[in-house]
């Protein structure tokens, strides 16, 4: 098969590959051969990868293409590769998780969301470039080098799932699942031009998968499409006994739910927090997002999110003071080992006193309950700027380096994202824009816990009207 | 003493985990905005409030049932 046509393959949307699987028109041998060919050529410049298996994905591959010829049940990702961010555990497998520290860490055991994912039918072909431990929103990553946007080699890709949105928007993968404990699956979304769900806090197991924070870890698929995502999340959402915090709500139909319809919805915009300090470029890009939505029979209505303060306040704290719990025997025997801006990152978390964190997780549910009333008794759905500054480049945020103002930056990015981690509410980033630089825009949407399925389906709306998802980065071929 | 300084006495003396490097100094520092934002928030605590009331806030917050 010739180059171009393997890009072709490529650029086709997860469940549009999945479908020509099914009905014999492509093989998964072709889409694997395609997607580790296109690792090859571009991942040279990009690095969205820490490790790759191609003969074993390819074995993986034949295998599934002859269960088709049998005419067995296929699952609903039949035949399709994909790769995920290296902190998900396979029995026997690497899991870098990022780090210098694990480096050589082969986990005795497998992440249920992989094993679903594989169940599904997926080839998995690799572990993807991440930030060191999920713990920084740009890319960097010092021990397996820096992840860099397909849209511009010198930009940042958003992270910490820096290489889950760098191989989608480069159309290397069909699908990758990224973790959100801040924003780490909607800023490389929304920084690579891709669509990126963090579900309803519990809705997807954890177990099998590196911890950062067990109050607002999530697990995530990011994708071209809102309908792949729906896809995707319909493989992994759902209890897991080995998971006891994973919820028992049942799974929604989330690809039934798309049906470009939104007669009826009514979608807050906040008026205060989400724009404070907005680039006009985002803002400009967000204003159409509100025209397309309407279009579509959407009521826009202003919303005040009670609590704002407390909940950037205590959102702040508690993921950092779990993440330095976790890593505080690492940080007194091999502080060394970690990037400066992550030891960096986690000291600070030694100096906040216990009765702050228990006051962030005490208020948390009452907090929540006045979003339910105030906010979600007015509309169906929130939607605000994923990010509200245009995309940094790398250098701008390297803290590492020395950069004046980094420290600044770094911590800036995830301001529209961690509120909404530390409400548990689904997130999902959609792209709507390029700044003048030529690097994406994103918007997210939120909805009431388990309402995956309504914010998927305003975010497949909207796709139906605009094409910033289907577009490619430079030199994407 | 500058607050730098006192999460400094705090970690090592608490967790035995020294300062890495300038960063993480600048970071704690940094510290004084979550300061000021726990001192605006002071008194907004309920007696009963207490964190497993999460999990029940996501059930009761959840979309009706159509």
């Amino acid at each position: 098969m010739n180059k171009p046509v393997q890009g072709s393959l490529l650029h086709l949307s997860l469940t549009e590959a999945a479908a020509a699987v099914k009905d014999g028109s492509i093989t998964s041998v072709a889409l694997t051969t395609a997607a580790l060919e296109a690792f090859s050529r571009v991942d040279k410049v990009i690095n969205s990868s820490i490790w790759l298996e191609g003969a074993v994905a390819l074995e993986a591959a034949e295998e599934l293409d002859k269960k088709r010829k049998s005419g067995a049940k296929l699952g609903p990702l039949h035949g399709i590769p994909l790769a995920h961010k290296d902190m998900y555990y396979k029995a026997g497998k690497l899991s870098t998780c990022g780090s210098s520290i694990r480096k050589d860490f082969r986990p005795a055991y497998t992440a249920t969301v992989i094993e679903r994912l594989e169940e599904a039918g997926s080839v998995t072909l690799g572990g993807l470039n991440m930030a060191e431990f999920a713990q920084n929103p740009t890319g960097h990553n010092q021990h397996y080098g820096h992840c860099r946007n397909p849209w511009h080699p010198d930009y940042s890709t958003g992270g910490s799932s820096s290489g889950s949105g760098a191989a989608v928007a480069a159309r290397l993968v069909y699908g990758a699942l990224g973790s959100d404990t801040g924003g780490s699956i909607r800023l490389p979304a929304s920084i690579c031009g891709v669509t990126g769900i963090k579900p309803t806090q519990t809705r997807v197991s954890r177990y099998g998968v590196m911890p950062l924070s067990f109050s607002t870890d999530n697990v995530g698929p990011l994708t071209q499409t809102a309908r792949d995502a729906a896809r995707f999340m319909a493989v992994i959402a759902g209890h897991d006994p080995k998971d006891p915090t994973s919820a028992h709500e049942p799974v929604a139909d989330y690809e039934a739910a798309l049906t470009g319809d939104l007669s009826g919805m009514i979608i807050g915009v906040p008026t205060n927090y989400f724009f404070d300090g907005i680039d006009a470029d985002v803002q400009a890009a967000f204003d159409q997002v509100v025209l397309v939505l309407k279009e579509r029979g959407a009521v826009i209505i202003p919303v005040t999110i009670p609590h704002i303060d407390a909940i950037a306040t205590y959102g702040g704290i508690v993921s950092r003071v779990e993440g330095g719990t976790i890593h505080g025997e690492w940080m007194r025997r091999r502080p060394q080992d970690y990037a400066v801006h992550l030891s960096g990152r986690l000291y600070p978390s030694q100096g906040i006193p216990a009765v702050y964190y228990v006051e962030g997780l005490a208020r948390r549910g009452p907090i929540l309950k006045a979003v339910g009333k105030e906010v979600f008794g007015l509309c169906h759905a929130f939607i605000t700027p994923t990010l509200r500054k245009t995309v940094p480049t790398l250098l701008s945020t390297d803290i590492d380096a020395g950069t004046p103002g980094a420290i600044e930056l770094f911590q800036d990015m995830s301001i529209n994202t961690r509120p909404i981690n530390y409400l548990g509410l689904p997130s999902v980033s959609v792209p709507c824009g390029l700044d003048p630089n030529g690097l994406p825009i994103g918007f997210q949407v939120q909805g009431r816990p388990f309402a995956e399925a309504r914010i998927l389906a305003i975010a497949d709306a909207y796709q139906r009207d605009t094409d910033w998802h289907r577009r490619l980065p430079p030199n994407v071929s | 003493m500058s607050l730098r300084e006192t999460v400094a006495v705090q970690a090592v003396t608490w967790t035995g985990i020294s300062e890495p490097n300038d960063a993480a100094g600048a970071m704690a520092d940094m510290l004084a905005f979550s300061i000021k934002g726990f001192a605006a928030l002071r008194g907004e605590l309920a007696f009963e409030d207490e964190p497993s009331s999460f999990e029940a806030a996501l059930q009761e917050t959840k979309e009706p049932t159509r």
